[in-house]
């Protein structure tokens, strides 16, 4: 299979940028800096706002319209930016970028991206694929706390309470978005939550037990790994609020 | 009716009236919804039915292009419900912070409407019930039987404001202004929504001040230099303004900011750019108090900045082209953290 060409490097502006459809229809902002070149998302995470009209110094990128910024190296969100950009690592080939090796939902994952790669392959190894029509309902509140998921593509909500009383309590449409917590921490054997898909969706599943295995033989990616996690619970009970 | 949110990080429900905008209501029962103009244009507050039936009251608004109606997606700030409604906002949600004004609908009169020049405005809103609001704050304006409602920043500055004080350009086609420069009299009903906006400044700010400003984008400026003159901001921080005009026989306000700055002239710089013609001879001598250039006012603030970015916060309002070049000038040379540039998108 060959790799699927984006365009030719004579057609992005030296440290500038260049909105593109790849082939097979992708959109993809692509972004020149010292010679390099990186693919993202061709519209801003924030809103549906075309990034190819961001401001550009060849190394920060920010949407003009709410000042969200990135560093164009890593997609990693700068200042008020509270979301990364979906990377689409290119490659050059001849005199043109094709869309190179893409990473996997783990990879790009909350808890787990950046992590030591041999780290990251033990997690990927642990981890299964499962594919869920809409409509599926992942987990209901006091089924056993196991696994964690990593959303690959699709959406899935959250809800609280059962049955006539259950009430929505958000939602997650983004590739690495991780959820089912509670199989990450000790004392909670349980799930407080539903999780039932909104759309065809497909995760990756991973053992809990297992994945904190896999941390504690590696003790800088584990405190890594746990801090984002409590970055996470932090900013969920943040935005919970009073009301 | 009552409204159920789905938001990313949770749900939310709230009671609307019939004919109320599901923004308004939200924002009125303490929900932080996403927006920014509230008024139509900006498309920040775009949400997708899930159940339930509403009707869009301005099917023809400018921030429509950011929504997919055959996808089921609206405008918050123009959908009313026609029974019990559920939206999904992708987006993280929380309750309004406590201690910012209460944001509620009200109504007022309009008093003292007066041309500044030939295509600007300025009038009050005297209010029924008193409001609190931040400096740098807007509120939305209607007139019964006019169609369409307009935002407006605040000009003034007080607490337990009874009276408003705004500016208005002439928008040629525009319900309310038109409304505005035409028929409307002295004591007209208003209905008025707010206050709204997060280009706010206090002076528990500890960073030097910037303000950039285009045509009518001054009045919010006027509120956060009433407000930083008269809390004495400028005794322990630079200021500088720069409000950009076609000519000199565009700019007003003038004598009033020669007043503020006679209240700080030591640390509180002024400056009018006219992009459309040289400095008439005759300004520097009508008014000592301000500095007059010629240039865009982004240009013009990047000739004065010029090595004083170091720990400056920044408020741009203006029309489009004019914040985007400000935003320019701010981030690309003066390397501002995003953090430290405000200002509200109303178009």
């Amino acid at each position: 299979m060959t790799n699927r060409f984006v365009c030719r490097i004579a057609d992005v502006p030296q440290n500038g940028l260049k909105e593109v459809e790849a082939e097979g229809g992708l959109k993809l902002l692509v972004a020149s800096a010292g010679g390099e070149f990186f693919g993202y998302q061709a519209q801003c995470p924030h809103q549906d706002v075309a990034l190819c009209e961001a401001l550009y110094d060849g190394s920060v990128l920010t949407c003009h319209m709410h000042l969200w910024q990135w560093d164009i190296r890593t997609g990693a969100p700068i200042g008020l930016a509270e979301a990364p950009l979906q990377s689409y690592p290119l490659a050059v080939e001849g005199d043109s970028l094709v869309l190179g090796p893409q990473p996997s939902a783990l990879d790009v994952g909350e808890l787990f991206r950046g992590l030591d790669s041999a780290t990251l392959a033990k997690l990927a190894g642990l981890a299964l694929s499962e594919s869920h029509p809409a409509g599926a309902v992942l987990y209901s509140p006091g089924d056993p706390a196991e696994d964690i998921f990593v959303l690959d593509a699709g959406r899935v909500e959250f809800t609280i309470g059962r049955g006539e009383g259950a009430a929505p309590d958000g939602f997650m449409l983004k590739k690495g978005e991780t959820f089912g917590w509670a199989a990450l921490l000790e004392g909670y054997p349980q799930r407080i939550a539903g999780a039932r898909c909104l759309e065809d969706s497909t995760l990756m599943r991973i053992n809990g037990r297992a994945a904190i295995g896999v941390l504690e033989g590696d003790a800088s990616a584990g405190f890594t790994a746990m801090r984002r996690l409590s970055g996470l619970i932090a900013r969920y009970l943040a935005l919970r609020g009073s009301g | 009716m009552r409204i159920r949110i789905n938001a990313r990080n949770r749900g939310f429900q709230f009671d609307a009236a019939p004919g109320e905008a599901v923004l308004y209501a939200g924002l009125a029962a303490g929900i932080d919804l996403p927006y920014e103009c509230a008024t139509g244009t900006c498309g920040t507050c775009k949400a997708k039915l899930v159940d339930g039936r509403l009707h869009d009251a301005w099917p023809a608004a400018p921030g429509r292009k950011y929504v997919k109606p055959e996808q089921g997606e609206y405008l918050m700030c123009q959908c009313v419900a026609d029974g019990d409604l559920t939206l999904e906002v992708a987006k993280f949600v929380k309750p309004l912070e406590p201690g910012m004004g209460r944001v509620a609908a009200g109504a007022g009169r309009l008093r003292s409407p007066a041309l500044l020049v030939h295509d600007v405005m300025a009038f009050d809103v005297e209010l029924d019930q008193p409001c609190d609001f931040e400096a740098g704050q807007f509120m939305v304006l209607a007139a019964p039987g006019v169609e369409g409602h307009r935002a407006y920043s605040m000009v003034n500055y007080e607490r337990g404001a009874r009276r408003l004080r705004f500016v208005a350009k002439r928008k040629p086609g525009g319900g309310f202004s038109e409304w505005l420069f035409g028929a409307a009299s002295e004591g007209a009903a208003l209905r008025v929504f707010g206050p709204l906006g997060k280009a706010t400044f206090s002076p528990e700010l500890a960073n030097d001040l910037v303000c950039i400003a285009g045509g009518s984008g001054i009045a919010g400026m006027m509120s956060i230099l009433a407000r930083a003159v008269g809390e004495g901001y400028f005794d322990s921080h630079r200021g500088w303004l720069f409000f950009g005009v076609r000519k000199l026989s565009d700019a007003f306000y003038l004598e009033e900011l020669s007043a503020l700055r006679a209240r700080a002239p030591d640390r509180l710089s002024i400056t009018i750019a006219l992009s459309d013609e040289a400095v008439p001879a005759e300004a520097a001598g009508r008014w000592p108090q301000l500095a007059f250039d010629q240039g865009f006012v982004h240009e013009v603030a990047g000739r004065v900045l010029k090595g004083h970015y170091k720990d400056i916060r920044a408020y741009v309002a203006g029309p489009p082209p004019a914040v985007d070049a400000a935003l320019r000038l701010l981030l690309l040379e003066g390397k501002l953290t995003a953090d430290n540039i405000r200002y509200d998108k109303f178009s």
